[in-house]
């Protein structure tokens, strides 16, 4: 990769002047979109260019039936060339779909690209006034004429290139973090991976099998992190967390704080003779609580990287500093009690956050009894139940007794699907791991009576319906249409009594149960809420982060440089997470592989004269873009930070000196877009008013 | 067989199985498509999206009991089947438990206050709330003050109820005034007790 070259700090309202109109009189084209009959349906556009027609600079004026297709853009070019047009008006849709469009269009007539203003004819006004054709077209007429007369106080601007380093920052080391970062690595990027816990692998790692063909997942998963931990072009950091992030698109400087696991991760050779000495035994977190580990430990055998943690809560030699038994185990010497927090700074071109999920936490005093009942756990806890290298080696029991469950229930939409919760969204992925965990009971157990509790049976993905019916027919797992509404618990054998309405018997029934399983939804991680304060990322009102657009633009987020994969964008299962993680890679890769991305101009900049340094703007902006600096004049003035400025415009409005403008919105062409809006419009005004006047 | 034939109709509509061994089937003109609407008109929320899990009728004291479920008077008013859900509100204790569980916060405890405004306004109104609203403005309370209850008053240590002081007049009066203005005594039909 080439070095990047260093960022300058230019103006861009320092520009050749080599197609400027400001000082002759600019000729204006005006161009009439009838988007097939989308505007021309309600709009007169013929009304609409013999009006524009007439207005002060305009020397041609036309009509298409689409302006964006070939045939109207070669009229714009030919107005440019032929007619001199140096402002080009385009009465059409809304910029934000052709904008880019007709500003190429016009950079290949020779004209600056900026030299451009589009009126927008449809969405605010063909479309909002479908049954009053007359006011509508008297509207476009009205918003063209303040068209024309902004177009004429345009200037044209430079668009600024910055240079993109290389580098990518993956945040989130489960599923969709590690494709990510391998694909990007495997590109010939280098990826920093940050991940929280000592291992990589996410709640992936903890599942037993995947839906709906039943490879283990562990078994599919462990290769890939192994992948990772060896790329040449991965950096991976685990135990650690993203601290600081600042910066813009293509340079984001990073500060990553290194959490201390007590043990030098190069000496330690995951020999595990520290474990077997360790006196301290505690519950293992990656079992949610069912089997146990030392407070030396890894958290699950295939671990990556695999070096051992030092739990600081629980190690003897911090509570009373004595014991050092494992130091003593050690032949590497690799365990050191006096590490400490480390703050490493990165310099990356792109992020990707991938932070994961947490499952939903049954409610303390819920109907669900899930803090109360021994045999009530979650679909998360059943996993690890399950596997097989989980804490009871893959056997089936109920936490109660620790005998083998025979009649088992799942309750379908605990945390999800429920307004009165204030979680009324769908976690995807319940109705099948529910499914499939039913089905391994019943591979390993024929004899289980097993009940699924449900609303809806949600099996959208592909290979998804076919193990629904296949457990149906071949298990005869019984699925029972209602939402569970009592569960009671037997004090001697702790079985439990589901009351519920089955709906489509219609029937009131009570059943016994050895085990209550909840298919628990899919809220958003610690991590996510954390991350999205850090990089100032949206959430969309279920907490997950919110993409840039939801169909076309599902891996970018409102931030340039920054993209999401898997669960921290909502809830997905694990084909899912990997596509957009593969997604999420290639858009990245984008601007590292251009190595350049380009800034529009259309930003604020201050005016050092005029500027007091009262500081308003920096306190208002939303972006972090004005900062103060030390003017050689003395005193401090706003210097705007051209690439993390978005244009809002909130420092211009707000600035008590009009110190700052914004380009392409300067106060004086919103002025004449004013007056011309009220220079017809205004004579309309006053004869309405008179005429009610006298009619009242 | 009859008895079979029962309980297929039971299982048809639910609950209602009365009224369906009557009339076999819903013809179309027992049908209101306006029903919810006039249920949102009297302070329910919208039937139409109730998700028919049955929660409801779950946790319902009532449903346990009788065969009138929640969860199917609410069906039977996403159907506009007006005829029949209007017998039905009156059991239910506006216990509000329904409120508490429904995930689609649907509030099938005012659907069912809604269903008695409708009722009311039909001319279907039980005797009951004839008696008790017949107490209250001649009382100035729901239960009818007489001998046998002042005995147990006493008894438990009680004094007698207010009907004998002269300012208990003017106060069922204010109630009659206010009975009377709101039409509230023609609504039930009890303008005979009401005299202003």
């Amino acid at each position: 990769m080439a070095e990047p070259a260093p960022q300058e700090k230019g103006n861009a309202s320092s520009v050749p002047k080599k197609e400027s109109g400001s000082t002759a009189e600019p000729k204006i084209g005006v161009f009439v979109c009838h988007c097939g009959s989308n505007i021309a349906g309600v709009v007169d556009c013929g009304i609409v260019r013999e009006a524009a027609s007439k207005l002060p600079g305009v020397v041609v004026a036309k009509e298409n039936k689409y302006t964006c297709s070939d045939l109207g853009q070669e009229e714009i070019i030919k107005a440019i060339k032929e007619n001199g047009v140096d402002r080009v008006v385009v009465a059409s849709c809304s910029p934000r779909l052709h904008e880019p469009t007709f500003r190429k269009c016009i950079q290949q007539a020779g004209l600056n690209p900026y030299l451009l203003h589009m009126v927008n004819i449809r969405e605010q006004c063909s479309w909002v006034h479908t049954h009053q054709k007359h006011e509508a077209t008297e509207k476009a007429c009205d918003l063209v004429r303040m068209g024309v007369s902004k177009a004429a106080k345009l200037e044209p601007l430079e668009a600024r290139e910055v240079p993109v380093e290389p580098t990518s920052l993956v945040i989130g080391g489960g599923v969709a973090g590690i494709q990510a970062a391998l694909d990007l690595a495997n590109m010939g990027f280098k990826v920093y991976m940050v991940e929280s816990e000592p291992s990589i692998g996410g709640k992936m790692a903890m599942l037993d099998k995947t839906f709906p063909t039943g490879d283990c997942a562990i078994c599919i998963l462990a290769p890939k992190m192994v992948e990772l931990s060896r790329h040449p072009n991965i950096t991976l950091l685990s135990y650690s967390e993203v601290e600081e992030v600042k910066g813009y698109v293509g340079n984001f400087d990073v500060k990553v704080r290194r959490k201390p696991r007590y043990v030098i991760e190069k000496k330690c050779v995951g020999c595990g003779v520290c474990a077997e000495v360790c006196p301290v035994k505690v519950d293992n977190e990656f079992d949610l609580g069912f089997g146990q580990r030392r407070a030396i430990y890894v958290q699950f055998p295939q671990a990556v990287p695999l070096k051992y943690t030092v739990d600081k809560e629980h190690c003897l030699h911090f509570k009373s500093g004595k014991c050092l038994l494992c130091v003593k185990a050690c032949t590497n010497e690799a365990i050191d009690h006096s590490m400490k927090d480390e703050l490493v700074s990165l310099k990356v071109g792109t992020i990707i956050v991938a932070t994961g999920y947490d499952t939903y936490e049954p409610m303390k005093k819920g109907v669900y009894k899930y803090w109360e009942y021994d045999n009530v756990i979650t679909g998360l806890e059943l996993e690890r139940l399950l596997n097989a290298s989980g804490p009871t080696g893959g056997h089936l029991i109920r936490p109660s007794d620790g005998k083998l469950p025979k009649r088992i229930a799942f309750i379908q939409c605990v945390g999800s699907r429920n307004k009165k919760i204030d979680r009324p969204y769908c976690s995807r992925v319940c109705c099948m791991y529910a499914i499939k965990n039913a089905q391994i009971i019943m591979e390993h157990e024929p004899e289980t009576e097993i009940a699924v509790y449900y609303n809806d049976i949600r099996a959208f993905g592909k290979g998804f319906e076919e193990l629904y019916h296949r457990i149906r027919e071949d298990y005869a797992v019984e699925f029972i249409r209602g939402r569970p509404a009592k569960l009671a618990q037997d004090p001697v054998t702790k079985s439990i009594t589901i009351r519920a309405e089955e709906t489509l018997l219609n029937k009131i029934t009570e059943r016994e149960f050895d085990l209550v399983v909840l298919s628990v939804g899919l809220s958003p991680s610690e991590g996510t809420k954390k991350i999205s304060k850090i990089l100032g990322l949206t959430t969309s009102a279920d907490g997950f982060l919110m993409e840039a657009h939801p169909k076309l633009r599902p891996v970018d987020t409102a931030m340039d440089g920054i993209y999401v994969a898997g669960c921290a964008q909502s809830p997905k299962d694990i084909p899912d997470s990997v596509a957009q993680a593969k997604a999420a890679a290639s858009s990245a890769a984008a601007p590292m592989f251009a190595k350049k991305v380009t800034i529009e101009p259309l930003t604020a900049s201050a005016n050092e004269e005029l500027c007091m340094g009262c500081g308003l703007c920096i306190e208002l902006c939303p972006y972090g873009a004005p900062e103060l600096v030390a003017s050689a004049k003395g005193g401090m003035k706003a210097h705007i930070i051209e690439a993390l400025c978005h244009g809002c415009g909130t420092c211009a409005a707000s600035c008590p000196q009009k110190a700052i403008i914004t380009r392409q919105f300067t106060d004086d062409q919103i002025y004449s877009e004013i007056q011309a809006a009220l220079s017809e419009n205004g004579k309309r005004i006053l004869a309405r008013k008179k005429a009610e006047a006298e009619a009242s | 067989m009859k008895d079979q034939e029962k309980e297929v109709e039971k299982v048809f509509i639910g609950g209602l199985h009365e009224e369906l061994v009557a009339d076999k089937v819903i013809s179309e003109d027992q049908l209101v498509p306006d029903f919810p609407d006039q249920i949102r008109k009297y302070g329910g929320k919208d039937v139409m999206t109730c998700l028919q899990c049955g929660n409801c009728t779950g946790v319902c004291p009532i449903s346990l009991k009788i065969d009138y479920k929640t969860r199917n008077i609410i069906k039977c008013c996403q159907f506009g089947l007006k005829k029949y859900t209007l017998g039905t509100n009156w059991v239910c204790a506006t216990c509000y438990r329904c409120y508490e569980h429904c995930p689609a916060d649907l509030n099938p405890a005012e659907v069912m206050i809604a269903l008695r405004h409708i009722a009311v306004r039909e001319g279907i109104i039980p005797p009951f709330i004839k008696t008790v609203a017949t107490n209250v403005v001649k009382f100035g309370q729901s239960v009818k003050p007489d001998a046998g209850n002042d005995k147990i008053r006493r008894e438990l240590g009680l004094g007698p109820t207010q009907s004998q002081d002269p300012e208990y007049h003017s106060v069922i009066r204010e109630i009659q005034v206010l009975v009377h203005a709101s039409k509230y005594d023609k609504l039930i039909g009890i303008q005979d007790e009401v005299k202003v």
